[in-house]
């Protein structure tokens, strides 16, 4: 198989529309999330900092801006990048036109992902994937399949997940949301707070900063809206990613959790961690700075993550402050000079479970 | 690579529910008429084939549920009812990999998407790529009926590393200029209908690939 690079990223989440900014901004203090009165209630939530009324629009606007600092960082000749196929990802697409729009203003997904990569300036083939909260990294394991098969040289990769009523309705419907803050792996964690996000990877047979060593998936179905409490799946999955990229558990040095700050979600990942790891890595998690950006959050955490780590930083987790004994895992940041390997951990919804590992070139 | 068990299923709508219930022994539970179509027409090409090796699970569509988000839409924030986590975050579509997994097949990797009429030849490229860590794709094309009279449809085939008797063996054909143009909706099909009398080789192109289908042996 061929192999498959990192060669840009960029990001807009609620720490900014342009990545260097959000890398500052995650080094300095938390910030408490605006309120999403939208669907009833004030839940806290993560919104990307652009302001709009309509909301294909203001989808466009989002899509341009990434765009010109992906471009930038990519340095592609401007055949190679309007030849670019567009693979997203999303669990809600254009969902939220229909806010303000009615029925009207719902497009197909395939047209919305056409959407985003007229935004890009790209004209390859365009998919939408959709796996729920995988959805980005999911686009991201079709990606790597095309490039490895020598179908395709690059391939841009989206995650996008833009405020919709629907998707907050549908999360606070089922009590999974947090009334104050997303605490990841903290003993007071109470939920889930959801965030924007679109985020864009270019991965590339072309060497990189960072290849691609594997990425391995497994299906969790004891239920479909949350991880076997045992972590079994999760477990097999990062075994299957260590074995794929040839790596013994030793020599990860970094772990980026899905933790949210959901109960049993945070439980079960840290059991598979314990499971597999004599003793644990270090650790961090971006969803008490990005907030859950769902079917976004593959490409919009690996873009802030390998983002921070090429300015020598390891996140600090927001929200995480006291350890749960429960869970064994003190997420830690600081200085990540020595970071070269990395597990990328995902799961959601209809029981994907996937682990991407990360190995350093330079 | 090769291909086993094309198989075409047409349902009228409002046949869907009974034919589920035979196949299934019930109703699944919590499944819009989508997922049911998709797990309906997977069985059926999973029922005539053997294997128990790991399975990926890849299918696409044109619109996909696109009832289930608009009844999902109408439930929750026009009638203010509480959103079922079945229909949003587009679930309805993402299920069939659990739901099958539910059943026994170990499913490793599962994706649902949407993509153009004529790029239906990068499911093989990506089924291919899977391979690499399944033993066994499932692909598909689901598209459900939204108008009366019009059968709902579903045609999924398996993709295997390793050659079984009666399989199709796949190949890339980048030169062949007289591959049969195809779309999402017809490609299973036309390996389905060839299969009955395969006296040459079958050529299709999708986009701008194109691959061979041989019989396996030949």
């Amino acid at each position: 198989m061929t192999p498959v690079f990192v060669r840009a990223s960029a990001l807009a989440s609620a720490l900014g529309a342009d990545l260097d900014a959000a890398v500052e901004r995650l080094s300095g203090a938390p910030f408490a999330p605006a309120r999403n009165t939208a669907a009833g209630g004030a839940w806290p939530y993560f919104a990307i900092p652009f302001a709009g009324d309509d909301w294909m629009k203001r989808a466009e606007a989002i899509a341009r801006a990434v765009a010109e600092s992906l471009r930038r960082e990519a340095a592609l000749a401007p055949g190679e990048w309007a030849a670019l196929p567009c693979i997203a990802g999303s669990s809600s697409t254009s969902v939220g036109a229909w806010d303000r729009g009615g029925w009207a203003a719902l497009a197909p997904p395939l047209e919305f992902c056409r959407m985003l990569a007229k935004g890009f300036g790209v004209r390859g083939p365009a998919m939408m994937v959709n796996t729920a909260c995988t959805s980005g990294l999911s686009a991201l394991d079709i990606a790597l399949s095309l490039v490895a098969a020598g179908r395709f040289r690059e391939v841009l990769v989206l995650g996008v997940e833009l405020a919709n009523r629907l998707t907050v309705a549908g999360f606070a419907g089922l009590e999974l949301l947090s009334a104050s803050a997303a605490r990841p792996c903290d003993r007071e964690r109470d939920g889930l707070v959801l965030g924007e996000a679109l985020g864009a990877v270019l991965v590339s047979a072309a060497p990189g900063p960072w290849r691609i060593a594997a990425l391995a998936s497994g299906m969790d179905a004891a239920s479909l809206t949350g991880p076997a409490p045992g972590g079994e799946v999760i477990a097999n999955t990062m075994r299957a990613a260590l074995s794929s990229a040839r790596w013994t558990s030793a020599a990860v040095d970094l772990i980026k959790l899905q933790a949210g700050g959901g109960r049993l979600g945070d439980l079960a990942e840290a059991r598979a961690i314990r499971e597999l790891f004599a003793a644990p890595p270090r650790a961090l998690s971006l969803k008490g700075a990005l907030g859950h950006t769902l079917g976004a959050s593959g490409p919009a955490e690996l873009a802030l993550l390998l983002a921070s780590l090429a300015r020598g930083r390891v996140p600090a987790t927001w929200g995480f402050a006291t350890p749960d004994d429960e869970l064994g895992l003190t997420p830690s940041g600081g200085d990540g000079k020595g970071v070269s390997r990395v597990l990328f951990n995902l799961s959601g919804f209809g029981g994907n479970v996937m682990s991407l590992a990360l190995e350093k070139t330079e | 690579m090769y291909l086993l068990a094309p198989a075409v299923l047409r349902v009228a709508p409002e046949e869907l529910p009974a034919q589920v219930r035979a196949r299934f022994g019930s109703e699944l539970r919590r499944s819009g008429a989508f997922a049911q179509l998709c797990m309906l027409g997977a069985q059926a090409c999973l029922d005539t084939t053997a294997g128990d090796g790991p399975l990926g699970v890849l299918w696409s569509s044109r619109l996909g549920a696109l009832r289930a988000s608009r009844a999902a839409l109408d439930e929750s924030l026009q009638r203010g009812e509480p959103a079922m986590p079945f229909t949003f975050i587009g679930m309805q579509p993402h299920l069939t990999g659990a739901l099958l997994a539910q059943r026994g097949h170990p499913v490793t990797r599962s994706a649902h998407l949407h993509l153009a009429d004529e790029d239906w030849s990068l499911l093989l490229s990506v089924a291919q790529g899977w391979l690499a860590e399944c033993e066994r794709v499932l692909v598909g094309w689901v598209e459900e009926s939204d108008s009366g009279g019009v059968a709902h449809k579903s045609d999924w085939c398996l993709l295997l590393k390793k050659p079984v008797a009666g399989a199709i063996r796949l190949e890339p054909a980048p030169h062949e200029d007289t591959a049969v143009a195809a779309t999402a909706e017809d490609w299973i099909a036309r390996i389905a209908a060839w299969r009955t009398s395969p006296r040459a080789p079958l050529f299709m192109r999708g986009g701008e690939d194109a691959w061979r289908f041989t019989p396996h042996g030949q």
